[in-house]
């Protein structure tokens, strides 16, 4: 059973293939031109759209086919290495068994092992080729195992070019083409290399020009009622893009944000950044670990001579020595990820981002799968007037090891976000409107929360101490843990909220990892609304706004049953109004 | 007493809340939950059993006092539960929305407009095939949003499946 949008599409489906009834190549340039002419463009979006596999089979021969593009021939230089690198281990442990064993006869192993690594590159290349025609993308590639990938070109959702150290080097980038999900993971076709000129152009094809048609067309059909009042918020945005292309932008698209070095003193204050330092720490320790235990008794014996003379001191000069070291840490975490930042926005409303020091990203976000936008702002970030911007939207995947590529911007002052989610939304009563307050049960909630519990495990631990033989000092970092209790629950208190504005839902929440989410009132699903035993007690429920894109669900933590009724009867009314009313009676 | 229990466990709502959905679930459901409750102390009995037989050294008293609340809990667990989940677990279909109420400690409500779904599934565990149940799961485009209706009875089961694709193919249908 299928479903709207993002849903159930037809899977990927290898394709044995059909005549060509159109040449798509000739099709796409045109829009490539309509940044002055509106009109013209709307035959372009027929034709793009007209091409559905088994439609238009025409069985008439002669009809020219679109010639299988190849990656770029330098890749035969970037992919040999990129698999030597993946099968070193297995190389390293060939060549150590030929070390300990001291037989003649390995070396051939090796040189086998290494020939044949070097082979499956050379093959990989020889037999990947791929086009776009008939309005879908095909893929071919293997040898033994063939793969044969069509995909209908409009289902394209995410275009994004990585380039890591070798690829620069060569002016390659990796393609990775993103289609919209059959529910259970996106299918991606992976393009490993091509020149970065030509991704960029093969990017332009699939997502922007595609958007801008798209966009272009909705601007040239007569809106039911009066021009130029577009029926729907989200066509209005689109409008306002294609327009503000046509008068002011340039082809390369509207500048929104552009990483300013200073940002990097937010680093330290960030989770990411921490975790980088603290995953950086836990190696050094594993290295430290393997040094002879004879240097660490001297650094010990010195130690502790220094400590008993000094005491103090020399904690305070480790305890700030460590923090330095995490600082600096965060600071390069950040500038790997973050060097170069740039959030422009395509005519379509298509926003790209690009980034990265060593490995660059090119990521695009299609209007139509942009579903608002999430204002983190962590506590580090808060206390000095930080945040970050990340979209929600359909689609993007998991984090990967270059940072989550739902990125818009980079820590960075908070003015400077707000900016920037102002135009990307336009909705700023949602980006900083007073929010609605929770019931005071919720504060005590929150408070007790967080004080009962380390004030619970610290009895514990005095007991422990006291009978058992455990030390003093957990019962005082629990009691301090308590104590810190009030202020962060307060703290948490005071950060939920929750709004409904005419196109958005607005949700906050949190104190160590405050986010304020805007989701867009059409992405919106379903609801779940949940109860706790301790929460029925104090009259309080938490709800969830189920959606496609980014966390999949958006919660309303702890307000009372009428907000959480108020704001689904808003959303969606008909939908609520057939449950009004009382409960039947129990029968039986 | 019973007055404040029952207060604790009873679903009051303000007036202008959203009413229960009105089915419940097959009587039978109870049955199955007993069941698989017993499960649950079964292995909780048995990692007792097993600490009783690993730990041979010392005072017994531990094990006795422990074993007895534990006893009690599991008891009260038994008796209480099957019934408190047949009374708050129900459901509904209308031609626009699903809408399902589980959970005997935490009450969950979850709400779905049809045009929304995307596959309707019907599953039948060991247990549900022993008391002849089935439960219809719902899943929308979100991962969060998923509502499965467990322990109807066969019948309704299917009936429920029938009434879901039908109504989805006629919402597709005013959609386009």
């Amino acid at each position: 059973m299928s479903g709207p949008d993002e849903s159930t599409e037809p899977p990927v489906e290898p394709v044995e293939q059909i005549e060509p009834p159109v040449e798509t190549v000739e099709q796409i340039e045109p829009p490539a031109e309509p940044v002055e002419q509106i009109e013209p463009v709307v035959e372009p979006v027929a034709q793009v759209e007209q091409p559905e596999p088994g439609e238009e089979l025409d069985p008439a021969t002669g009809l020219p086919q679109i010639p299988w593009r190849r990656l770029s021939p330098r890749m035969l230089l970037v992919h040999p290495v990129h698999s030597l690198i993946r099968f070193l281990p297995a190389l390293v442990v060939i060549f150590l068994a030929r070390r300990s064993s001291s037989d003649s006869g390995g070396q051939l192993v090796e040189l086998g092992a290494t020939v044949l690594v070097v082979l499956v590159g050379l093959l990989h290349y020889f037999t990947t080729r791929f086009r776009i025609w008939n309005g879908q993308i095909e893929l071919r590639s293997g040898l033994f195992v063939r793969q044969r990938l069509a995909t209908p070109a409009d289902r394209v959702r995410t275009v994004d070019l990585t380039s890591t150290p070798y690829h620069r080097i060569l002016g390659l980038s990796k393609v990775v083409i993103g289609t919209a999900a059959s529910g259970h993971g996106a299918e991606k076709i992976e393009l490993n290399a091509l020149p970065t000129a030509e991704a960029r152009t093969l990017r332009d094809e699939l997502i922007h020009v595609r958007s801008l048609a798209a966009g272009a067309a909705l601007a040239a059909t007569p809106a039911p009622g009066s021009p130029g009042s577009p029926a729907q918020p989200g066509r209005g945005r689109i409008l306002d893009a294609v327009l503000a292309d046509l008068t002011g932008g340039t082809a390369a698209g509207i500048e929104l944000v552009r990483l300013d070095p200073r940002w990097v003193r937010y680093a330290p204050l960030t989770t990411a950044g921490l975790l980088s330092a603290l995953t950086i720490v836990g190696f050094g320790s594993q290295l430290i670990r393997g040094m002879s235990d004879q240097f660490w008794s001297q650094v010990v014996d010195v130690g502790q001579s220094a400590a008993s003379s000094l005491g103090w001191l020399v904690a305070l000069v480790v305890a700030v020595g460590g923090l330095t070291v995490v600082a600096v840490l965060a600071i390069a975490g950040y500038l790997l990820q973050f060097w170069g930042f740039r959030l422009t926005r395509h005519a379509g409303g298509t926003l790209h981002v690009s980034r990265g020091l060593l490995t660059t990203r090119e990521v695009s976000i299609e209007e139509k799968r942009l579903r608002g936008v999430d204002i983190g702002e962590h506590l580090g970030l808060r206390l000095v007037g930080g945040a970050r911007l990340s979209a929600i939207a359909t689609g993007l995947g998991r984090a990967d090891d270059s940072g989550p590529r739902s990125v818009l911007v980079p820590p960075a002052p908070r003015s400077v976000v707000l900016g920037v989610a102002d135009r990307i939304l336009g909705d700023a009563t949602a980006l900083t409107g007073p929010l609605i307050g929770h019931p005071i049960a919720a504060r005590r909630r929150r408070v007790i929360r967080a004080t009962v519990f380390p004030a619970v495990l610290a009895l514990g631990a005095a007991l422990w101490a006291g009978f058992g033989d455990l030390p003093w000092w957990p019962t005082w970092v629990l009691v301090g843990f308590a104590a810190l209790g009030a202020p962060l629950g307060l703290d948490r208190y005071a950060g939920l909220g929750h709004l409904v504005t005419p196109e958005h839902l607005v949700t906050r929440s949190g104190t160590f990892g405050r986010s304020r989410a805007a989701l867009e009132r059409d992405g919106i699903i379903g609801w779940v609304e949940r109860e706790t035993f301790f929460q029925r007690r104090a009259g309080l429920v938490s709800m969830v706004a189920t959606t496609a894109a980014g966390a999949k669900g958006y919660v309303v933590h702890d307000c009372s049953g009428q907000q959480a009724l108020a704001v689904m009867a808003e959303i969606n009314p008909a939908l609520i109004a057939q449950f009004a009313g009382d409960s039947a009676p129990i029968e039986q | 007493m019973g007055q404040i229990l029952r207060s604790y466990l009873r679903h009051d709502r303000d007036t202008g809340a959203m009413r229960d959905p009105a089915n419940l679930v097959s009587s039978r459901a109870r049955t199955m939950w007993l069941l698989l409750a017993l499960v649950q102390v079964v292995v909780l009995a048995g990692a007792q059993v097993a600490w009783w037989l690993l730990d041979d050294d010392g005072s017994r008293v531990p094990h006795v006092v422990v074993a007895v609340i534990t006893g009690a809990l599991a008891l009260t667990y038994l008796a209480v539960m099957p019934a408190l989940r047949y009374r708050t677990h129900r459901w509904e279909v209308t031609d626009t929305a699903v809408y399902t109420q589980t959970g005997w400690l935490t009450r969950e409500r979850r709400i779905a407009p049809i045009s929304r779904v995307q596959t309707v599934d019907l599953k039948r565990g060991p247990v549900d095939q022993l008391v002849g149940l089935a439960s219809v799961t719902v899943t929308t485009a979100s991962a969060r949003g998923p509502l499965a209706i467990n322990g109807l009875d066969l019948a309704t089961a299917q009936s429920v499946l029938d009434q879901l694709t039908q109504a989805a193919e006629r919402e597709r249908g005013d959609g386009t």
